[in-house]
């Protein structure tokens, strides 16, 4: 099969090409949705041209996590995992990133059930019981691992942020939403940066024009249905040129709080991020997405032993 | 400035692991390391010194084409992303020592840290000579990594003998390396070589310009020069106790030298030899060919049975011949020749010795006395260096830059051969000589044939150390030098030095860091190997406390070359200062020539109280010219009888 010739004739057909949908962009699938959004700048969605690339004018933030967790046996058919989660926020001043905060956690995760019987084998350990309401299924109890780990790492980077906050007042840049923390969709100096979209904010036309950005634009200011605690402005952003790759390739979503929603800030704050596209987070293969501050958190949290 | 804090750690991967010789260390962007820092790394007890031979600084970038993308394809724009990247500066240490030395293990993952003074003289191995009572210790540079700054010591026992000897330097010229380097080891030997060592004494060859001329006159030193002195706990000072040494030109009055300020007079005498002073070292002016056992016989006959002896052959002539100078060896020869003349054909063989082989080497000898005319007399009146009088810190610059050289090479061949004898029959005056030759490679090269004076060289290297004899050399390509001569130095001093000869196999043990670092030093640094340093160290070294080439000749101008009578005159004032010019001028005016030089000498020779007196003396009483009357023919005899006459 040729695939080439398969994307030329879609293309000719008026269609857009694509080569691979970009690592992370989906999210968790089961929960791709559409989740139409109110736009909070005119009256329609429109492209919006933002202007050339800006630094940071000061000191800037970036707060990430990571998790790796391992099977280390089973309880009968009940797996017991093992994980470890970290977060930091590192800090940009004169160019350079430094580390200012972090937290790391060591958990153990099985139905109470199976924890029980592990016993004094993950006694040292933190455990976060798995539901138990069905019988144990060893890649239910896996998918239910991996939610339980996403709401503890989501916690402990709520944590550092909390703790960066309470440090210092510069921009904070996190990777994902605000909305998961009252504080920070509150927060006028913290930006989400977010490389997924299983949640769209639009659908039919709106959705083709908001997937169609071309680099260096950003949509609309609009405010996403949110299902958690508290209400934020967000647009979409392309830094990379989609042509030839994919649509979601080089997209990102920005969430601010509201105070943060008008256009200038937008505009501005858009200069900002992509300024931060270089340099370039590879090869990390969501580089196209990854800003170069998260990557260097995740890099400095993989590589501490 | 030193501080309590480490400076890196050390890191080892499968690929870069720690070995006992070898450890791989990270430090932060803005540490002060560089190729030849010291470090220290502790862990658990274990001690390890290593001196950084190689470094690597790379970013987390996997491609450059990463870095084009970020910049838009815009170099401009490259260097002004908000974030630098992350990068590293990793250094690759070859270890010094370990503590404790065995087991020998793996270096130890542990922290690193700047070595201290203390940590330099642990690293190199100098406790075990520079403390205590009989502390061997000679301060040769400082070492300078980090912000620290260390004194370096070479063990004498191992620069001078008897553990081991000599030193080379190699470096390219006009950087302050060879000679300016020689000069201050010297100063520093001179300075702190121990008394339980005994005494030692040098003999420098300046075989170029006027690099050596001016050993005895102070330099002005900067600021940094002193507080480097010092620093090394040595006086910037110039040699107390110098003689120079050069040939005459043909002339046989003017020096051939470019230390001919009457200024310097004082301390400079002609080095002049006659004939047995060459006989005995013939086989350096005779070249590959011309050896065999044939010419070696005859020399061997004419050294021992007709040179400063009176031999007698009434087949040549019934006066007996006392052949003391080259004038008396001639009139030697030409009596063998007539009296072979006369034998008529078939005569060709003189007391088994063919007239071919005579005529060799009459050929040769004399063809030295003609290209040397000034280091070698007719007249047999000879000025040597003080054999079996050399004094404790006392230097000898023999000044062969304007000699022939073939003159050079029996100079050189004579002057280490008397040190060696002298030594062996320790009546030398002094119990170590050390001899700085430049230009090594012309004197010991690498190819070409294997001279008289190569061999000495070689034994020299070889076995000079048990005597005491020790061979300071120089030149700028180590690698067109005989193997065996450098091999055997024991220490060894690399200034900047050319790629081409980097590139060279005897230098593939130094890393690429370490050949660049050697072709960027700066003046005053040198890179040295010694036998108690593991790995090549880099010391810088003040400028010497003496006047360079360039100042001297500045501030002493050589005299021109001076009429006869004037020369003279100069060099009788350089005996005694008292005595006038002019009388000596009138004193000369109307006598030979050779009767003047012969003068001379022995008035050199002797050093009499009265110079004047004696030197009127030496040439005698003046005998009155006479003017001879225009001889008239004899007129023919006029006989009556001749029938024929009328």
């Amino acid at each position: 099969m040729n695939f080439e010739a398969m994307r030329r004739a879609v293309r000719l057909k008026g269609l857009a090409s694509a080569t691979a949908v970009p690592d992370a962009s989906s999210g968790r699938l089961e929960e791709a949705s559409i989740r139409p959004a109110r736009l909070t700048e005119g009256p329609a969605l429109r492209t919006i041209a933002f202007g050339s690339p800006e630094c940071w004018p000061e000191a800037v933030a970036y707060l990430d996590g990571v998790q790796r967790s391992e099977i280390i046996g089973y309880a009968g058919s009940a797996p017991l995992f093992v994980a470890e989660l970290a977060a930091a926020v590192r800090e940009r001043r004169n160019r350079r990133l430094q580390t200012i905060v972090e937290a790391r956690r060591t958990v153990v995760l099985a139905r109470p059930a199976a924890l029980a019987a592990a016993g004094e084998a993950v006694a040292s350990l933190e455990a976060i019981p798995l539901p138990d309401t069905d019988p144990a299924h060893p890649l239910r109890d896996l998918l239910n691992a991996g939610e339980a780990l996403d709401q503890a790492r989501g916690a402990l980077e709520i944590l550092v942020g909390c703790r960066y906050r309470a440090q210092r007042d510069s921009w904070l840049v996190v990777d994902g939403t605000l909305s998961v923390s009252r504080q920070w969709s509150e927060d006028g100096r913290m930006v989400a940066v977010s490389k997924s979209h299983s949640i769209l904010p639009f659908d039919g036309a709106d959705l083709e024009q908001y997937l169609h950005l071309p680099c260096g634009h950003r949509s609309s200011v609009f405010a996403p249905v949110t299902r958690s605690l508290a209400p934020v402005r967000a647009w979409g952003l392309r830094l990379w040129p989609w042509e030839g790759k994919d649509l979601l390739y080089g997209l990102v979503r920005v969430e601010v709080a509201p105070c943060n929603g008008s256009t200038e800030q937008a505009d501005a704050i858009s200069r900002w991020i992509m300024a931060d596209r270089a340099p370039v987070s590879a090869p990390d293969r969501r580089w196209d997405r990854l800003l170069y501050g998260m990557y260097s958190v995740e890099q400095y949290l993989k590589a501490r032993p | 400035m030193l501080s309590d804090n480490p400076i890196g750690r050390v890191v080892a991967t499968e690929l870069k692991p720690s070995t006992p010789h070898q450890f791989h260390f990270w430090t932060a962007r803005e540490s002060p390391i560089g190729i030849g820092a010291i470090v220290r790394v502790e862990e658990n007890g274990r001690v390890v010194y290593g001196v950084v031979t190689d470094g690597f600084a790379y970013s987390d970038l996997v491609t450059p084409m990463h870095a084009v993308i970020g910049a838009d394809g815009d170099p401009v724009a490259a260097g002004t992303e908000g974030t630098i990247r992350a990068e590293i500066r990793l250094f690759t240490a070859a270890v010094l020592r370990q503590m404790p030395e065995e087991p020998l293990q793996p270096v130890p993952l542990g922290s690193v840290w700047l070595a201290s003074d203390a940590d330099v003289v642990l690293a190199l191995r100098m406790d075990a000579y520079t403390r205590g009572e009989r502390a061997t210790g000679i301060p040769v540079g400082l070492y300078a990594g980090g912000g620290s700054e260390a004194p370096v010591y070479l063990d004498c026992d191992f620069l001078l003998g008897p553990e081991a000897a000599h030193l080379n330097i190699t470096g390219v010229s006009g950087l302050a390396t060879k000679t300016s380097a020689v000069e201050f080891l010297l100063s520093s030997i001179f300075q702190t070589f121990p008394a339980h060592k005994g005494s030692v004494a040098a003999v420098c060859f300046n075989v170029k310009g006027p690099d050596l001329c001016f050993l005895d006159q102070p330099a002005s030193l900067s600021g940094e020069d002193l507080r480097q002195y010092a620093r090394l706990g040595l006086r910037p000072e110039p040699f107390e106790n110098v003689r120079y040494y050069a040939p005459l030109k043909p002339d046989g009055v003017n020096l051939n030298s470019l230390r001919t300020n009457e200024a310097l007079a004082g301390n400079t005498e002609p080095l002049v030899w006659g004939l047995r002073e060459v006989l005995d070292y013939a086989e350096v002016v005779l070249n590959r060919d011309d050896i065999d056992a044939k010419a070696d016989a005859f020399i061997d006959f004419l050294a021992e049975r007709v040179v400063g002896r009176e031999y007698v052959d009434e087949m040549l002539r019934t006066k007996s011949f006392h052949v003391q100078s080259f004038a008396d060896l001639d009139e030697f020869f030409r009596a063998i020749f007539d009296f072979m003349e006369a034998m008529g054909r078939g005569a060709e063989v003189w007391r088994t010795h063919h007239v071919a082989t005579i005529r060799k080497v009459r050929n040769r000898l004399s063809n030295i006395s003609t290209r040397s005319k000034g280091l070698v007399t007719d007249d047999g009146v000879s000025n040597d260096l003080p054999w079996g009088r050399l004094e404790d810190r006392s230097v000898h610059v023999v000044d062969v830059a304007g000699l022939d050289p073939l003159a050079q090479d029996l100079v050189f061949a004579r002057v280490v051969s008397k040190l060696r004898e002298h030594l062996e029959r320790r009546d030398l005056g002094v119990d170590h000589v050390v001899v700085f030759v430049d230009e090594l490679n012309k004197y010991a090269p690498a190819d070409g044939p294997d001279t008289y004076v190569r061999k000495m060289l070689l034994d020299l290297s070889e076995r000079g150390r048990y005597l005491g004899l020790v061979l300071f050399s120089a030149q700028q390509f180590r690698s067109q030098v005989q193997r065996r001569v450098v091999g055997n130095a024991g220490t060894g001093i690399y200034g900047r030095m050319d790629m081409d000869e980097l590139a060279m196999p005897a230098y593939t043990t130094l890393s690429a860091a370490t050949k660049i670092k050697l072709a960027t030093l700066p003046k005053g640094e040198l890179m040295l190997r010694h036998p108690h340093f593991t790995q090549p160290i880099f010391v810088k070294f003040p400028r010497p406390a003496v006047l360079n080439s360039r100042e001297g000749i500045e501030r002493f101008p050589p005299a021109a070359e001076l009429p006869f009578a004037d020369a003279v005159a100069r060099q009788m004032r350089a005996l005694d200062r008292r005595v006038s010019a002019d009388a000596v001028r009138t004193l000369i005016d109307g006598r030979r020539e050779e009767d003047v030089r012969r003068a001379l000498a022995a008035t050199r020779r002797e050093r009499p109280v009265d110079v004047y007196s004696f030197f009127t003396a030496c040439l005698g009483r003046r005998v009155p010219g006479e003017v001879s009357a225009a001889r008239r023919g004899v007129p023919a005899l006029k006989r009556v009888d001749d029938s024929y006459g009328g």
